[in-house]
Parts: C-alpha cells; structure tokens; sequence
C-alpha cells in the first residue's frame, strides 16, 4: 500500500510485526487444522529463518526494553488509576 | 479576552473537543475546520446504509449544522488548513491572514491506506469513508453485478455482509490466511466465513492483489490477484487505517512506531499549546504497554472529549486502552478484546486458554442463540490477557465487560466463580464465560 513518509522506527516495527504474525498464523493454523500462509519467499525467508526464531529466543524482559526503548506514546506520563492490581504482562 | 480553541477535523474526535472545551470554558471562541460538507456523522453506520438495515443516511448525523452554531461552535466546512505555526501560535486556512489560537486540537483522523499496484487510480475505486461520497455510491450500487472488497479489515466485514445483501456478487480480497486476522483466531472467525459463503461471497484469503484493471473508458473491469483475475465492476477498499499527520508532522510534532502523534494522558502533543485525537494520535496499549493507533469512534470521540477539556483550561486524563471490539459480520456476532491466541504467539507471550459453547438465553426460549466463548490468561497468575467470541446474540455486552475485567486484573478463578443473571429470555442458567473460564482451570487441573 502507498504511503508518505514512514519512519525508520515504524517501518521496523511493520516489518517485525507482519513476520512475527504470519509465524503465528502458521503455528496457530496447524492447531486449528485451518490453511497456513502461504510458504515465505524471497527476502521473507530470512526473516522466518533468522529473526523470527531469534526474537522467540529472547526474554520477555529484554523484548519489552526494545519495545519500550521503541518513539511512542508509551514513553510519556500515563497514570494508572489501581496501582495495585494492575493488567497482565 | 476569551480563549481561542482552534480545532482540526470535524469527525469524532474533533467534535468531541470542541463540545468538551465548550462544557469547560462557556466564554471560548471554538472554531473546527474541517475540508469536508459536513461534521460529526457515523462513518461506521454507511455499511448498514449500504446493506439496507438504516433507511437513509441522514440518520447518521450527530447533529444538525444550526445546533452546533446554537453551542457557539463555529464550523468551517469545506475549509482545509494548509500549515500550523506553534510558535507564532497560528494556522494558515486557504490564502487569508494566519488564523491565531490559545490552544490548538488536532483531529485528522485518517486515511486508507491506497493500493500500491497499477490502476489504482480508474474509475469504479470505493474508498468508503466520506457519507456524501457513500450518498453517490448508494445509487451506483443499484448496477453493480460484482463487487471486490479488498482486505477483511472490521469495515471490510461489513461491506461484505452489505453487499451480500443487496444481492450483489461479493468476492472478498485478503493477504492472510483468515479474516480479521490481528484480531481472531481461525476457529473463532470460521462461523462468519462460512455464512458469508452461505450467503454468495467468494473468499480469497492468502490472497496478494497484483493489480486493478480497467477497460478502454478507465473504469474497473477486473482485478488481478495471485489468486487469478476477478471480473469486478467495483472495488471496496477497506485496507487498514493510516493516520493522517502531514500536517502536524510539518509542524514538528513527535510521530511514534504506530504512526499517529505522540501523546500523553492529557492528548498533549510533543510541542506545546497542541493536542491531538483520535485516528491521527497513538495511545499505549494496556496489556503490553506498546503503543497502538486505528481504534474506533468511541475511542476517538473519548480522546477528543479529554483533549478538548484540557485545550479549554480543564484537567482530564485519557488511559491506556484494552480495545473492546464487536461487530455484525455475515450471520453472525464476533467481538473480543485485546490479545488472541495468534496475537500472543506472535508477540512471544506466554497464555493459557479455555472455550466454551454456550447459549444466550434459557435453551427452551424463542430465538436462542449459541455463544462461543475464548479466554486467554497469563500462566503465572492467571489474570485475563484477552477474549474472543462468536455468537449470535449479546456479544457487545461480553466484549465490554472482559475489557474491564483484563483492565482490572481480573483471573480465571473470578471469572469461573463469577455470578450471572438468569432469566430466560435474556440470560442462560450459565454464563458461557464462565464455562470458558471453569474450562481453562479444568485443563490446569486447578
């Protein structure tokens, strides 16, 4: 799809994302019994070759700090309101 | 002097600031460009329009023009601002003097994302958004023979289920392997897929389009897919949202990874004085604390009500969001809130899960209807990460409700315990989130 200009950060993340969940489509298709994606080509290989696997490999903890290390939203002031108790993850 | 509250963008957002700033501050001077004809409809009631279940698009409206002039809201339609000054504090509108403001809300909302393939710019090409452009499609519709509606997107599942009702032959276009597929899991989506093609659509998942053709009058004849040519004389397009911040970007405001403007918990931009709201802004998601943009109009109009209030001189503050989701998707209801099994795979986080089939009414009721339900949890504690269902009634309700229950940390334990309302037309003796829930310990052995 076309687009202005896209940041270095965001078109990373897009990459990231769309190769990470097409594996997932893969792995929960299996489990379902439901058809696949399509088998990965050209550069999309080394991506579910090398990086997939590697990100996987990697503790949730040290994902996170890339993810939040990531321009965004999330790194300014957002208060929760139960402290506490808070959400999962 | 009174305080002067320029707002861009007359959708959700944007009359959600400038209704909310008025609330705040009874003496501000509020001014909303907007490039469009009119403000404040439901973008996401032109399918039922289209499908035949809304009578006329005037129903749409929000409000009539002469009641937001009553509030003292002054509406520029048809009025695009070309550039934002934050440091003289002024935007430029059309070739006039610089307009100045105290406070400055952006509200630009979005854009489809435009096919990235030859003939994307013939004749015949929906981009389903604008209600006077939806207005002339209504009437072209009524010569349509075939129809491709590109990418299975929450508006795309729509415009399915509508075009199929108004009998015209629906082909449906899409790169995954299942519809919805950010959102939902294969088992949980394969109900609406099935009734689609019980109701004539042709699905064509792992799908790439390749190209749209046209004939010798430029008009949309077919397109060309990895699938095979798809003889079409219209095609819906229903890609996923871009946010729309060429402006504010030219202005020096902060973009994020998800592509829409940095904000806080007050929608303050990265420059001071300016806010911004709705499509065009990236919000924290609760769970995983990434930042996440294309939500939807009640999410819009709430970030527009806290920008608004804080542009007028108020304190308010938005929060991360869970992102309930529901819609009517061929016969069917489906909703769910936050991570599926195929969104937690793929982000490498950990879950369990429990499903149950049960029924939205006593079993002996009229009109019972099956409800499926998904829960995922994290394995430590077992709080609830996300949900999905499937049904035929009370989906919404669910999806609402589960929101709440990942926002507050609420575990599987509380959910297999929780009480529920019985009565037989509107409630079964179990509540199928239960079941899921007592099903998920049962597998732990818990």
């Amino acid at each position: 799809m076309a687009r202005g200009r896209v940041s270095f950060a965001r078109r990373l993340r897009e990459l990231s994302e769309k190769q990470l969940m097409i594996a997932a489509q893969r792995n929960v298709a299996a489990r379902y019994g439901t058809p696949p994606p399509p088998p990965p080509r050209g550069a999309e290989r080394l991506w579910q070759r090398v990086y997939v696997p590697a990100y996987h490999r990697l503790p949730w903890k040290l994902r996170a700090t890339v993810m939040h290390a990531m321009p965004g939203s999330h790194r300014r002031t957002w208060h929760r309101p139960d402290e506490g108790s808070g959400p999962a993850v | 002097m009174a305080k002067r509250i320029v707002i861009i963008g007359g959708g959700a957002a944007g009359i959600g600031a400038a209704g909310a700033a008025r609330g705040t501050d009874r003496d501000a001077e509020i001014t909303v460009y907007t490039e469009y004809e009119d403000a404040a409809y439901s973008p996401c009631g032109i399918p039922y329009v289209h499908g035949g279940e809304i009578p006329d698009f005037e129903r749409l409206f929000l409000g009539t023009k002469q009641q937001y002039a009553e509030q003292g809201i002054d509406i520029r339609y048809q009025t695009a601002v070309r550039a934002i000054d934050p440091r003289g504090k002024n935007v430029r509108v059309g070739n006039g003097p610089p307009v100045p403001y105290d406070a400055l809300v952006i509200a630009t909302g979005w854009d489809y994302g435009r096919p990235d393939v030859p003939g994307a710019d013939l004749a015949g090409i929906y981009y389903m958004k604008n209600i006077r452009e939806a207005m002339r499609w209504h009437d072209v519709l009524d010569g349509v023979r075939r129809a491709v509606v590109l990418e299975a997107q929450p508006l795309g599942m729509e415009m399915v289920t509508a075009l199929c009702h108004r009998g015209i032959e629906t082909h449906l276009v899409d790169p995954s392997p299942w519809a919805l597929s950010m959102a939902t899991d294969p088992d949980i989506v394969a109900p609406v897929q099935e009734s689609w093609e019980e109701m004539g659509a042709r699905l064509h998942f792992n799908t790439k389009l390749e190209a749209i053709l046209g004939d010798e009058a430029g008009r949309v004849r077919a397109v060309a897919t990895t699938d095979g040519e798809i003889p079409c004389d219209l095609v819906v397009v229903c890609t996923h949202k871009e946010p729309r911040t060429d402006l504010g970007r030219a202005a020096g405001l902060a973009v994020g990874s998800a592509g829409g403007f940095v904000v806080d918990e007050t929608m303050a931009t990265s420059v001071t004085g300016v806010w911004a709201a709705g499509d065009c802004a990236e919000i924290p998601h609760g769970v995983s604390n990434v930042p996440i943009q294309g939500l939807s109009g009640s999410h819009a109009y709430a970030q527009g009500k806290v920008a608004g209030v804080n542009a007028a001189g108020g304190r308010r503050a938005y929060q991360p969001v869970y992102v309930p989701w529901a819609m009517v998707a061929g016969k069917w209801m489906i909703g769910g809130v936050s991570f599926s099994e195929t969104l937690a795979t793929a982000l490498g986080i950990p879950f369990v899960v429990g499903q149950a089939q049960g029924i939205s009414r006593a079993r002996y009721f009229p009109d019972v209807k099956p409800v499926k339900v998904k829960l995922l949890a994290e394995p430590d504690r077992l709080r609830l990460i996300g949900a999905q269902m499937v049904g035929g009634e009370g989906i919404k309700e669910r999806a609402d409700f589960l929101a709440m229950a990942v926002r507050k940390g609420i575990t599987l334990h509380d959910l297999a315990t929780m009480e529920n309302v019985y009565s037989p037309p509107i409630g079964a003796l179990n509540e199928p989130i239960a079941m899921a829930a007592q099903d998920a310990l049962a597998r732990l052995g818990s």
